[in-house]
């Protein structure tokens, strides 16, 4: 009774073993392709500046008019006379979406579009904005490539949708007191913009960050899940 | 030359209008704590009403009262100075007046002008979406809070059903869009390659616009030295 049941043991392995070998050799082939295959995308994603493909274009756009519809508001808020109160009102939108943006999107020049677009609707509704945005982005990408080296990691795009709003603080501070030198009213502008508070302006400064980050931190994760889903491709 | 001879009413250069409308809200800004960017934004409304679409010009009427009033008594209860309240109807009527000249120029319009430039093309199309999308967001936006409802979920402000019940399915849309969006895009012959193309109808810029803009740096001129 062992005697047959070791042989079929033995007739088993056997035919596992030719199923093996062949399944092997089909993986084999299967792994040279990939290798083939791999070998074109890592040429693609080796490379840290990346042509843009419409459908990049299109999502970009489509997070920046999001972006603005959110904050439609900016117009209203930036005429009350608190520090940091545009970042503060706008920060979890203006940090969620362009991390969802960026991690879509890996290449770099996305928060740089994003910002251009939803730049031309805000010239009209917070001009001042709209050209400090600009510019943050521009610092912004700079950052990220220098220290991750693109949009690889999920790190760089939350490091970047964080820095993005809370840098328009200081460069407000800076547009304040060169646009009212033509009038005269540099002063009264910044001390206006800052308030007569240096504690409250560094508390708004401190709760813009921390809001920023959370949303950078909510669009990181919005997204992974998505990916998760498929929804959105790896 | 017969092109820039020709006037149609409502029909101002899409690029001038942009640049205009900078002008105008840039100059309110920086006067809007003199009573003179008062005269200046009023005698530039009165001007709108000969170029723009009175509708659009109405339009921010409406929305000047509605918000410059409510801005002024904000200012005024918690400032009690009625001319710091002055200045700040000033600003919000800046982004109003400003506002005008862009306002009546159509998205489609902007496009034809940009891409005659030869601006890049994708920044045209991305441009474009943004300027056309917002009935499509707004659209969707209701369509997910019905969903929610369906589902029981009222409140918004609950952060879980926030993320949950609004954030994922609502981005989930919007990938969904983009992909189709961007097809549609490509099929219809718009795509980041090809260089050259067709704009079978141009915008030209016409005696009216060069009329509109140097109105508009007379009156800054006058309020400036008066």
């Amino acid at each position: 009774m062992s005697e047959n049941n070791n042989k079929i043991d033995e007739l088993i392995d056997k035919l596992s073993s030719i199923e093996n070998e062949e399944t092997d050799t089909k993986a084999g082939k299967i792994v040279e392709n990939c290798e083939v295959i791999d070998k074109e995308s890592s040429q693609n994603k080796e490379k840290i500046f990346q042509k843009y493909k419409i459908k990049d274009v299109v999502f970009l756009a489509i997070i920046s008019a999001i972006m603005l519809l959110t904050g439609a508001f900016m117009p209203l808020v930036s005429n009350i006379p608190i520090f940091g109160i545009i970042e503060l009102c706008l920060g979890v939108q203006f940090s969620l979406f362009p991390a969802i943006g960026m991690m879509k999107v890996r290449k770099p020049g996305a928060l740089l579009f994003m910002s251009f677009f939803s730049g031309i609707v805000l010239i009209f509704m917070n001009t001042i904005m709209c050209f400090c945005l600009l510019l943050c982005a521009l610092i912004c990408e700079a950052l990220t490539l220098l220290i991750f080296r693109g949009y690889k990691s999920d790190w760089a795009s939350f490091f970047a949708a964080t820095l993005y709003m809370p840098l328009t603080l200081p460069f407000l501070y800076l547009w304040y007191k060169f646009f009212y030198s033509f009038t005269g009213e540099e002063g009264e502008a910044v001390s206006a913009f800052i308030g007569s508070d240096v504690g409250t302006a560094i508390g708004m400064s401190v709760a813009v960050i921390a809001v920023c980050a959370l949303g950078a931190f909510i669009g990181i994760i919005v997204t992974r899940e998505l990916k998760k889903a498929g929804v959105i491709k790896k | 030359m017969r092109n820039f001879l020709t006037y149609k009413y409502n029909n101002l250069y899409p690029l001038l209008a942009i640049l205009t409308g900078l002008t105008i809200v840039i100059f309110g800004l920086v006067y809007a704590q003199h009573y003179e960017c008062t005269y200046f934004l009023v005698a530039v409304y009165l001007l709108s009403f000969l170029f723009i679409n009175y509708k659009t010009c109405l339009k921010g009427l409406i929305f000047l009262a509605i918000f410059g009033s409510f801005f002024f008594l904000f200012t005024y209860l918690s400032s009690s100075s009625i001319d710091q309240s002055v200045f700040m109807v000033n600003r919000i009527a800046s982004f109003t007046v400003g506002m005008l000249p862009g306002m009546s120029v159509g998205a489609e319009r902007l496009t034809r002008n940009l891409s005659q430039i030869r601006m890049p093309r994708g920044m045209v199309i991305g441009l474009l979406i943004v300027f056309s999308f917002m009935p499509t967001l707004t659209e969707e936006i209701k369509r997910i809070k019905e969903a929610m409802k369906t589902r029981g979920s009222y409140n918004i402000l609950n952060p879980k059903v926030l993320y949950r019940a609004f954030l994922i399915p609502f981005i989930t849309r919007i990938v969904d869009i983009s992909d189709t969006l961007s097809l549609s895009i490509e099929t219809r012959g718009f795509d980041l390659k090809s260089k050259n193309y067709t704009i079978y109808r141009k915008e030209y810029l016409t005696i009216y616009d060069v009329l509109f803009l140097l109105a508009i740096i007379a009156i800054i001129v006058l309020v400036t030295v008066l």
